[in-house]
């Protein structure tokens, strides 16, 4: 996975998470994983697809997403309700939509998925032969971590477009 | 959630089933759900956009999912390994893919995400407020149960404009 997907990401995350809840978010170490992602209490999984596709996963422990979805909504959540998850699937949306306004701002045009929300700690979710990429992004309210697994499309123009035609010289 | 979305996914399901364990294939009782899907041991997550939009899971048990990755590879397994759940995912996305296919001969161009495999029995899943048409699958060596979380979506007809206008018709335009 290109790295160079992940600044749009975290400048959307950090972006969002500043606007909507008033967080500073301080970025946490970035480390790859190549095995199936154990999950948090909370994950909301987005689909790509595009020029760059793959999946985007927002984890985080259930107290954290309280504490986002009290603050987004203006409201307090004592459980994890289906407005709440709606909330928290909203911010995952916004998030993923700015990161991907900004890759079509460099030239990579992407559409995302409606948002799913997995409620469970420790299912595995694997994203097979895509490598993530995790950053967790520290707030006030609790950690959020990101995960990217995401490719480049490959487009088929260039090759076909350097195709030598081979000249008959008889 | 549109029924005349379900067609095209079973009868996919059902050919590939077919063709990948020579066995026959039953079509369970149909069932709505809007309240959250607890996991089974695999689900296999797919998300469509275009001018059908939503999430797709294909879910199965562990005997279930050794079965098909073992018919589908020619291979024997015991385990849920990573083989077997690139088995399974290649399983949805095959399904999918024809399923998108039917739905484009229909009139609802859309395309489909990388599966996601979620291993693990219990996690709840909610798809928000998109109610789930539910549909489980028999055959003699295990059960796959397709859930279809779909809507319309008129307006994000994809492929259409992704085809780009000659240049001789633009400049006729302007």
């Amino acid at each position: 996975m290109d790295v160079k997907f992940l600044n749009p990401f975290i400048q959307a995350a950090v972006e969002v998470l500043k606007t909507e809840v008033d967080a500073n978010a301080i970025r946490g170490e970035i480390s790859m994983h190549k095995s199936a992602l154990t999950s948090d209490d909370i994950t909301v999984l987005i689909n790509l697809i595009g020029d760059v596709y793959g999946v985007v996963m927002y984890g985080m422990s259930t107290s954290t997403c309280l504490n986002l979805v009290s603050k987004i909504m203006g409201q307090e959540f004592a459980e994890f309700s289906t407005l709440a998850q709606s909330g928290v699937a909203e911010l995952g949306n916004v998030i993923s939509g700015q990161a991907t306004i900004r890759f079509a701002e460099a030239g990579h045009k992407s559409n995302i998925s409606t948002p799913t929300v997995l409620n469970g700690k420790g299912v595995e979710i694997s994203t097979l032969d895509f490598p993530r990429i995790v950053v967790p992004l520290e707030t006030q309210f609790g950690v959020l971590t990101v995960h990217l697994a995401l490719r480049e499309k490959r487009t088929l123009e260039t090759p076909l477009m350097n195709m030598t035609i081979s000249q008959d010289e008889s | 959630m549109n029924v005349k979305f379900l067609n095209p996914f079973v009868s996919s399901a059902h050919d590939i089933l077919h063709s990948e364990t020579h066995e026959s294939v039953q079509r369970g009782e149909l069932r709505l759900e809007t309240g959250l899907y607890q996991t089974d041991d695999a689900t296999v997550i797919i998300s469509l956009i275009g001018a059908v939009d939503g999430t797709v899971f294909y879910s199965m048990s562990n005997g279930s999912a050794i079965q098909f990755a073992s018919a589908l590879m020619g291979e024997k397994f015991d385990t849920l390994n990573t083989l077997v759940q690139s088995g399974i995912a290649e399983l949805g996305n095959v399904i999918t893919g024809q399923a998108s296919m039917r739905l484009a001969e229909a009139g609802f161009e859309s395309n489909i995400s990388t599966p996601s495999l979620i291993i693990g029995r219990g996690a709840s899943i909610s798809t928000l407020d998109y109610p789930r048409l539910v549909v489980p699958l028999t055959t003699k060596i295990g059960s796959l149960t397709i859930h279809l979380s779909l809507r319309e979506n008129p307006n994000n007809n994809l492929k259409t404009p992704q085809i780009g206008i000659p240049t001789a018709f633009e400049s006729a335009k302007s």
